[in-house]
């Protein structure tokens, strides 16, 4: 007899999603998490409002944990870690440290949400001082500052005058082998750009960019409205150091419009670090045996017409622990994720 | 007090992980391709000392059975650059091997556009190892231009089996094999890893020295996952080369901000645009090091940087910068704060820069110094003999 049972790993916005479909089917979910809490990374880092929508994030994390909390369709595991797994579709055995006990959870399928985690700016090659500076931060620092609705030099508490943004901090960059987009970062800078200009009129915000890719409806929900609206000035060129003078920081590079080299003085600079794979991502994958990409992102096997499939059959990945992903990306995938976990037990229950 | 949900520079932390590194670790691809009979890898010699690298991999620094490569020039422009690594391994009597069959790296002209093909400096690369491994010594790289092109050669090498193939033949026709060093060396790798062995010896006092760091482009940003970076110094997001060895001495390093700029040597600039070279050296570097930080002492760890540096301050004088900055490499430094003569080791009669301010801080009697290496030249010049030894540098 196959359990029918689907287990989830990982609480963050994929992970709820899934296991809230799950219950709605009338499925059992259970979900484990390795933190305390659910709401992965808009949770864990602090962030102030979605992209593009500007909602608060906070807000809608409570409503996606409202969801699941109390389901009887969902059983939750926090402070749960995957150690091991055994078995097949309709009758995995995964064993787990669960609040410092080992535990063994029996699944028909498995959905992987392990999500991402931010680029640590200490591997740039560039010289951006984010372990020398207080006044370089990444988006995610800067999320938190916004979100606390006190946007300061962390330096000296004074209100900036001049901000700039760097794109693609550990994304597009070869010498780091990060040759994808992160696609969500150029979205997010000029959300913050727009909230910065909101909460500090009098301060100039820059973004420093390769090529802004601005996704679907992005374009004309944040780029333009940042532009024209707000006033954020738009620089095509990248900037290569960062330097101190005085109490100003220097950023140094290249305005490749201008086809000049450029030294320009800021106050706060803020760097849009890119998505890498968690930890929990390829910690689960090598214990499933699921194969990774060579960013060692989790490697979905139907191309565009399957993005949830691995190479393990039963074992279904979904989110940004696949690549680079944004919200939207990740609530779709969840979903699709739940249809085909489903659909591998029934396919065992019911006979061909 | 301010109360803000971010932490601060000082208390952000980067953890180097291996598992995080971009690139692969070479040397189990050298180790791959030995198994698979395409070279010979020149293990590093049983006394090593382990340092940490950008990423956390460790490599293993050579104590003694060094093949010491050299600098054209520091041959030519610094003779006291490499005289001080040699009186340095003299004094705790390690083994290492001076080669008079050591050619030229030719990567000078190759990064400045104007000359040879891979093919060539390849074959010269290897050459110049063969000629280690066959002695039964490992090689050490003076230059910061031989270095950092030796680690481009390898890399080159390791994946690509085409060169592999035409290198091989041009190595056997001269007889030798294809070999590839475990690591490759610096001198200054050399330095640092002996740090505390040198801080032991110490006979000069430079607790009241500052000083500034240039860090040689070739030496950490060709192949940078190879250099060495240290948790301790600027939290290991500047290589740890030369400051920590400083530091060690109790020298006071001071930061400035064009830390990561060229010294101005550029390879290319130097040869057909030197007026370029000289200005920024005096602009960005030695002005700004003055400006900023006000040091005793520049140093840095390549030829082309000391010479650059040191020489193009006469022309700063001209105009009225502010320069007179002496500059010296971290060798002679080491071996100045061991005891070594300025003039029979270091050799600072060479420089350019007036450098007996920083010498008379330092409490050395340079005028009774001068005089007895002014003896043995005189004694040169009679045709008493023929050079100067070890034991006259030591008298």
């Amino acid at each position: 007899m196959a359990n029918e049972n689907i287990l989830i790993i990982g609480g963050g916005p994929t992970g709820l999603e899934a296991a809230k479909g799950i219950a709605d089917l009338g499925y059992m979910a259970i979900l484990v998490e390795k933190r305390e809490r659910l709401g992965g990374t808009p949770d864990a880092s602090g962030y102030a409002a979605l992209t593009p929508d500007m909602r608060d994030a906070g807000e809608a994390m409570d409503e996606m944990r409202a969801a699941v909390e109390n389901n009887p369709n969902i059983e939750i595991m926090l402070n749960t870690e995957v150690t091991g797994a055994d078995g097949d579709t309709g009758n995995f055995k995964v064993k787990a440290m669960s609040n410092g006990s080992e535990v063994e959870i029996e699944a028909g399928a498995v959905i992987v949400a392990t999500g991402f985690t931010h680029f640590d700016p200490g591997r740039e090659t560039q010289k951006y001082g984010y372990y020398e500076h207080d006044d370089v931060l990444t988006l995610v620092d800067a999320e938190k500052m916004l979100k606390a609705g006190n946007f300061v030099r962390p330096s000296n508490g004074e209100t900036p005058k001049r901000v700039a943004f760097i794109q693609c901090v550990g994304s597009r960059d070869r010498q780091i082998g990060n040759e994808y987009c992160s696609k969500v970062c150029c979205g997010i800078s000029s959300k913050q750009a727009i909230e910065i200009r909101e909460m500090v009129p009098d301060c100039k915000v820059f973004i420093f960019y390769i090529d802004m890719r601005m996704y679907g409806y992005w374009e004309n929900e944040i780029y333009w409205p940042a532009q024209e609206k707000h006033k954020v000035n738009y620089i095509k060129g990248m900037a290569t150091e960062i330097i101190k003078k005085g109490d100003k920081l220097i950023v140094k590079g290249e305005d490749t419009t201008m086809r000049r080299p450029m030294e320009v003085p800021m106050d706060m600079v803020i760097l849009a670090v890119g998505m890498e794979p968690s930890a929990g991502t390829k910690q689960v994958a090598d214990i499933f045996g699921i194969k990774k990409n060579q960013y060692n992102f989790i490697e979905t096997i139907g191309g565009a017409l399957n993005t949830v499939s691995t190479n393990v059959e039963g074992v279904f990945a979904a989110g940004a622990c696949t690549g680079p992903s944004d919200l939207e990306d990740c609530i779709s995938a969840a979903g699709s994720a739940v249809m085909k976990s489903i659909a591998a037990i029934r396919r065992l229950a019911v006979p061909a | 007090m301010i109360h803000l949900p971010v932490v601060k520079a000082a208390d952000r932390k980067f953890e180097a992980n291996p598992d995080n590194a971009p690139t692969e670790d070479l040397r189990e691809e050298l180790f791959q391709l030995e198994k698979e009979g395409e070279l010979e890898v020149i293990r590093v010699p049983d006394n090593y000392i382990e340092l940490p690298t950008k990423y956390g991999r460790m490599k293993k620094i050579p104590v003694e059975k060094t093949w010491h490569h050299k600098s054209c020039g520091q041959c030519g422009h610094i003779p006291g650059y490499s005289t001080s690594i040699f009186w340095l391994n003299r004094q705790f009597g390690l083994d290492y091997y001076d080669p008079t069959d050591q050619t030229s790296c030719t990567a000078w002209n190759y990064y400045a556009s104007a000359t040879s093909n891979p093919e060539a400096q390849a074959a010269v690369a290897i050459r110049n190892f063969a000629a280690a491994h066959e002695v039964g010594y490992f090689p050490l790289i003076h230059c910061g231009t031989s270095f950092g092109h030796y680690k481009e050669v390898r890399h080159a090498l390791i994946h690509q089996h085409d060169l592999r193939r035409k290198v091989k033949k041009i190595m056997e026709r001269l007889g030798k094999k294809l070999v590839i060093p475990e690591e490759i060396v610096h001198y200054s790798e050399w330095v640092l890893a002996m740090k505390d062995r040198i801080a032991e010896r110490q006979e000069v006092d430079m607790s009241h020295i500052t000083a500034t760091v240039h860090p040689a482009c070739h030496y950490h940003k060709l192949i940078e996952e190879d250099a060495i970076y240290d948790s301790e110094i600027y939290g290991a997001q500047r290589t740890a080369i030369v400051t920590g060895t400083l530091q060690a001495l109790g020298i006071n390093v001071g930061d400035y901000s064009t830390w990561f700029d060229c010294c101005g040597f550029g390879f290319r600039h130097i040869l057909v645009s030197r007026d370029f070279s000289r200005s920024f050296s005096v602009q960005r570097k030695i002005e700004v090091m003055k400006e900023e930080v006000d040091p005793d002492i520049v140093v840095t760890h390549d030829t082309g940087c000391v010479t650059t540096l040191d020489q193009s301050q006469f022309a700063g004088r001209a105009h009225d910068k502010k320069v007179g900055l002496p500059v010296m490499s971290d060798s002679q430094v080491a071996a100045l704060a061991m005891g070594a003569h300025p003039y029979k080791v270091l050799q600072l009669h060479w420089h350019n820069t007036d450098n007996k301010p920083f010498l008379r801080k330092l409490g050395l009697d340079i005028d009774k110094q001068w005089a007895e290496f002014q003896a043995e030249v005189d004694l040169i010049k009679a045709g008493k003999k023929e050079f100067m030894t070890w034991e006259d540098a030591d008298k």
